[in-house]
């Protein structure tokens, strides 16, 4: 192990297959993103930052930015308040809680794919379990065509991604809240501490690093969301939920235009990259202090 | 603290309602994949009349699920002993032997995290093609090792400087060489890890859609997500049929997950955490 040849023995297949699969790849998004290749021909004309002057001005893509945001600032606040709520109310022992803890997590085992069809059915403004139980209940007023609707297919699909997630989150912060000590708070019963500064002062400060992977990976995953998207949407109606993935594929395989399309993915790239740093900035600051 | 009255009933509407909202959709999924067509025009929640089991044939045999699932299963499990295998042996010299030359490689694998994979499929693409890796199944799990690759490569350094020395130098000096001592010591104590690497990685292979969509077209090698996916294409808006499949494309890792509940949380948890 002391000898470098060894060393390297180790490391070398997964440094060859991360190099071949991985870092040439982005190294070639560099590359691609000052082309205008079109994925068929085997001619690529270098046309300088082109792509980039076009993608300032293209409305699309500050549409689909605009989307990417909203889409990932509801996931994450969202997601993360209604998953510490049931964290907490299920921060106890018995069967129930257990059983529950099981069900919540059963939709992250599907595939998004399966996921986007059964709510696409319940979304159905026809078919559709929510209009038909709106109905129902005498609120056929109500009753929307949730996906078809540019007014309410942003949180159709929001709505659908949490409904996924949650319970990935819970099972997170209930691994933080039971590695807080009992007895700290049980000091903070004999201070007379009440349930909402027990946890604004024990409880959260203590769930910090919990949180700081919570609202990572929420946030991470939903600025990239693809398959959810497109398997429910397409990014339509118009361009109400399309996402800065769901355009960059659109305009590489369905649009042939791969130069373009590159020049997208480093723009999500540095977006991705930026948020993640001053987020981590915050929750690990956060995280100390506490 | 002593919970009051009002707080548990509350406490308890609250938990009910959201295991209402995760269980309702599942029902309906199950309910639809074995109405019958007259059936599904009544769209209450109600069981129906006659179960048609035969949807479950039908949609296997329409949807090619049999191929389905043996690509599903040789693409997942080959990625996983693959980037099992790669990322623990690269762990090992970067915690055990302190150099330039490790240091250097630690970060260049983690870097690696941070890189979403859209900005890497234009590329890939030019590049598997000109390996002539497009819809063979070598070029879809050599990217999913890739991809894998630098979180595992974290979490097994991770956990291997907090194992001590003492047992492999004990190994050294009965004359075991590095690779006996890592196959013989080191890999099995890292076992939790390597669940932990198993179980999430399973889960986001297994149901991934973006990388066959592009990469694995051809018909006898889709994997179950986009088997199911151009089946819809055909049979558009045939619920029961596209739901049957649904339901046999995810009761693999559903059926898993239930028998294996406990190992399951503790693999995501600790995957997730370390981060």
């Amino acid at each position: 192990m002391k000898r470098p040849g060894t060393q390297l023995l180790f490391m070398l297949p997964a440094i060859v297959l991360f190099t071949l699969f991985l870092m040439i790849p982005m190294v070639g998004s560099f590359y691609f993103s000052l082309t205008n290749w079109d994925g068929l021909s085997p001619h690529v004309d270098y046309v300088g930052f082109q792509n980039y002057k076009t993608l300032l001005h293209d409305s699309e893509v500050w549409i689909a930015l605009k989307n990417t945001f909203i889409f990932a600032a509801l996931v994450t606040v969202l997601q993360n308040v209604l998953s510490l709520l049931l964290a907490l109310l299920l921060d106890k022992a018995g069967w129930l809680v257990r059983f529950l803890r099981v069900v919540y997590l059963i939709p992250a085992m599907l595939s998004a794919l399966a996921i986007g069809y059964v709510w696409t059915y319940f979304y159905n403004p026809v078919l559709g379990v929510i209009n038909v139980m709106l109905d129902n209940i005498g609120l056929g007023a109500w009753a929307q065509d949730w996906l078809g609707d540019p007014k309410f297919s942003m949180y159709s699909v929001v709505f659908t991604n949490i409904w996924q997630w949650t319970g990935l989150s819970i099972i997170i912060y209930l691994a933080g809240l039971q590695a807080i000590p009992h007895d700290l708070y049980e000091a903070g019963d004999i201070d007379g501490a009440r349930r909402l500064q027990r946890f604004r002062h024990i409880t959260f400060p203590l769930i910090a690093p919990a949180f700081t992977v919570n609202i990572l990976i929420s946030i991470i995953g939903s600025l990239k969301v693809f398959d959810l998207i497109y398997v429910m949407t397409k990014g339509g109606p118009g361009t109400a939920t399309e996402s800065l993935a769901v355009l960059l594929y659109k305009k590489a395989f369905n649009f042939n235009e791969m130069g373009y399309g590159t020049a997208i993915a480093i723009v999500m790239f540095f977006v991705i990259l930026a948020i993640s740093v001053i987020q981590l900035r915050i929750l690990r600051g956060r995280e100390i202090e506490a | 603290m002593k919970a009051t009255v009002g707080s548990r009933v509350f406490s308890n509407l609250v938990l009910a309602v959201w295991a209402l909202i995760v269980l309702l959709p599942l029902y309906v999924l199950v309910m639809v994949s074995v109405k019958s067509p007259s059936e599904l025009l009544d769209t209450s929640l109600k069981l129906p009349k006659a179960w048609m089991w035969s949807h479950f044939s039908d949609a296997w045999e329409k949807a090619h699920m049999g191929s389905a699932f043996g690509s599903s299963l040789l693409i997942t499990a080959t990625s996983l002993l693959g980037v099992v295998l790669a990322s623990s042996l690269a762990a090992y010299p970067i915690a055990r032997a302190k150099s330039k030359l490790t240091g250097f490689f630690f970060l260049y694998f983690i870097s690696g995290i941070m890189i979403p994979f859209p900005l890497t499929m234009i590329p890939l693409y030019k590049l598997l093609k000109m390996f002539h890796l497009i819809n063979t199944y070598p070029g879809v799990i050599f990217i999913y090792i890739a991809m894998t690759v630098p979180f595992s490569v974290f979490l097994y350094t991770g956990f291997l400087k907090g194992v001590p020395r003492e047992l492999e130098e004990s190994a050294l000096i009965d004359g075991c060489g590095p690779f006996r001592s890592f196959l013989i010591i080191i890999f099995p104590l890292m076992k939790p890890v390597t669940a932990s690497i198993i179980i999430t990685n399973s889960l986001t292979i297994w149901n991934d859609f973006l990388v066959p969509l592009l990469f694995l077209q051809a018909r006898e090698r889709r994997t179950i997500p986009n088997a199911i996916f151009s089946f819809t294409g055909q049979y558009n808006s045939d619920w029961a049929m596209i739901f049957s499949a649904i339901v046999l494309g995810s009761l693999p890792l559903i059926v898993t997950f239930l028998l294996l509940q406990k190992q399951f949380i503790k693999g995501i948890v600790g995957g997730a955490v370390k981060g």
